[in-house]
């Protein structure tokens, strides 16, 4: 069975800042606490987060810039790895967060899809067989071929996500992004996702677009600060508000 | 102390097992580097010889030896192909900074592509240097299977030496000008095209004490002096070892440190 479980979440990492030459060092983070301890200075990214979704739950994460929405979709995902808590996740996961990222902006469009599916591990039939399908829902028609660098955001936004949906995870984690691309396109995407739910699949979306999130979720995560603020369904956030 | 070796071990055994997609990213890289240019990867070959044939007709007349092209040629070929590495490595994470926090690769992966792309723009000054080697009258005999072994080992020794620049580089971005500057003086403190012999001084420091030396010397004694030099091997094999073990604690210590600093 799907479902992901979040418990006592923490996610803290040092600053380092002192190995170079420059005199002041410009690494910083882009969210969560900053904390000074024995010299050395840390960020709080995550801090007892807890949580639990199962099959069909799309959720919402909203909060301010820096409130942790992006790390906790990382940390799902798997490039961070928790220092604190435990994460129990069932089902294979795919991503979508800034859509640059993963792509290799000389490759053709084509050659991208066949590159993501090398990393998502699919084998070459299977990439083979999945490639119109991808191609044809992304409607980017003959600019597939074309390098990855001459996307508008919208194409860009339309190939990731064909990309990342036509395998059908059992876990979509998506940053802020769905936004882009035309509204016929949106609404294909919006289409998609929910006969993903509806096959019992975990949506995690990030965004400030209240609107999307209440069509689209039927829980909200509300971080603040690297804390939930919130967790509840989305009914009773929106009455809230 | 078993945690970090444990945790280095699965990167590397993950990394091998997606050896399809550094192998697929590798051939990309090689692509992307030459793109429409009319001569394509030729231009590495190109390179070599241009390299080679000047200082063998700069020097050659001077170095009063009939080996002289060999030496060059073999000195070249391993000194360039060490010198990219090293260079190349230390800036390998921050530009695989979109894959690295974008999707969950092993960072084995990013290392074994940079071995594959260097090992495949090496191929082409290696053509090179056979020709020059041939042209230059060098007899081939048994001894160039000890030059074979060399280059194995310098192959064996080069995603370890990678995984330990690309962590220093990422940790400490000044390694890229600090690497930079020592590179572009090595080619004068590494007996590519000057010929040591037994001399002391600082040319004799500078023999002794540069490890670059014997990676040279592994693969261009056996071909050129007919030798197999027992003692360059066993340090070279010391020093492989050496680096393999940085290559694990660095693995093992940073690798899911690595997407906080880039």
């Amino acid at each position: 069975m799907v479902s992901i479980d979040v418990e006592n979440l923490e996610l803290r990492y040092r600053l380092r800042q002192k190995l170079s030459f420059a005199p002041t060092d410009r690494r910083i983070p882009t969210g969560g606490r900053i904390e000074a301890a024995g010299g050395r200075r840390y960020v709080t990214a995550l801090d007892g987060v807890s949580f639990s979704l199962q099959a069909g739950d799309r959720l919402g994460l909203v909060g301010p810039n820096g409130a942790g929405k992006t790390t906790l979709l990382k940390v799902l995902y798997g490039i961070y790895e928790p220092t604190g808590g435990t994460v129990a996740i069932n089902g294979k996961v795919d991503a979508l967060f800034n859509i640059n990222l993963g792509f290799r902006r000389e490759a053709t469009g084509r050659r991208n899809i066949e590159l993501r599916g090398l990393i998502n591990g699919w084998s070459q039939d299977e990439i083979a067989a999945r490639m119109e399908e991808i191609i044809a829902f992304s409607e980017l028609g003959d600019f597939i071929d074309m390098p990855f660098k001459t996307y508008s955001q919208g194409m860009a936004a339309r190939l990731a996500f064909s990309i990342a949906t036509s395998f059908q995870p059992e876990i979509l984690l998506m940053d802020e992004w769905i936004g882009a691309g035309d509204p016929a396109f949106q609404e294909k995407a919006r289409a998609r996702m929910k006969q993903m739910s509806e096959d019992a699949a975990i949506l995690v979306l990030a965004s400030h677009n209240m609107a999307l999130l209440q069509s689209t979720c039927n829980k909200i995560l509300s971080l603040e600060n690297s804390r939930v603020k919130c967790f509840e369904s989305t009914e009773t956030h929106f009455q809230k508000k | 102390m078993m945690k970090l070796v444990r945790s280095a071990f699965t990167d590397i055994g993950d990394g091998i097992r997606m050896r399809r997609v550094w192998m697929a990213l590798a051939q990309e890289d090689i692509g992307d580097q030459h793109r429409r240019t009319a001569l394509g990867p030729a231009w590495l070959l190109i390179n070599y010889l241009a390299f080679a044939g000047t200082f063998i007709v700069i020097f050659g007349q001077t170095a009063q030896s009939p080996d002289y092209p060999a030496y060059v040629a073999i000195g070249l070929f391993v000194f360039f192909y060490m010198i990219e590495v090293i260079n190349l490595s230390v800036s390998l994470f921050t530009r695989e900074e979109s894959f690295i926090k974008g999707t969950t690769l092993p960072l084995t992966v990013y290392i074994m592509r940079m071995t594959a792309q260097s090992a495949i723009r090496a191929c082409y000054a290696f053509a090179g240097c056979i020709a020059l080697l041939l042209l230059s009258g060098t007899p081939v005999t048994s001894f160039w299977l000890f030059s074979a072994v060399g280059l194995l080992l310098i192959l064996l020794a080069t995603p370890a030496a990678i995984t330990v620049f690309a962590t220093l580089g990422a940790f400490f971005p000044d390694m890229n000008f600090v690497v930079q500057n020592i590179t572009r003086l090595a080619i004068f403190l590494t007996p590519v095209f000057w010929v040591h012999q037994n001399e002391g001084g600082i040319r004799g420091i500078f023999y002794y004490w540069n490890p670059l030396t014997y990676f040279l010397e592994i693969v261009r004694v056996p071909v050129v002096a007919g030798e197999v030099p027992l003692r360059s091997f066993a340090l070279c094999v010391g020093m492989t070892a050496v680096l393999w073990g940085l290559a694990i604690f660095c693995l093992g210590r940073f690798r899911k440190q690595i997407v906080f600093v880039l």
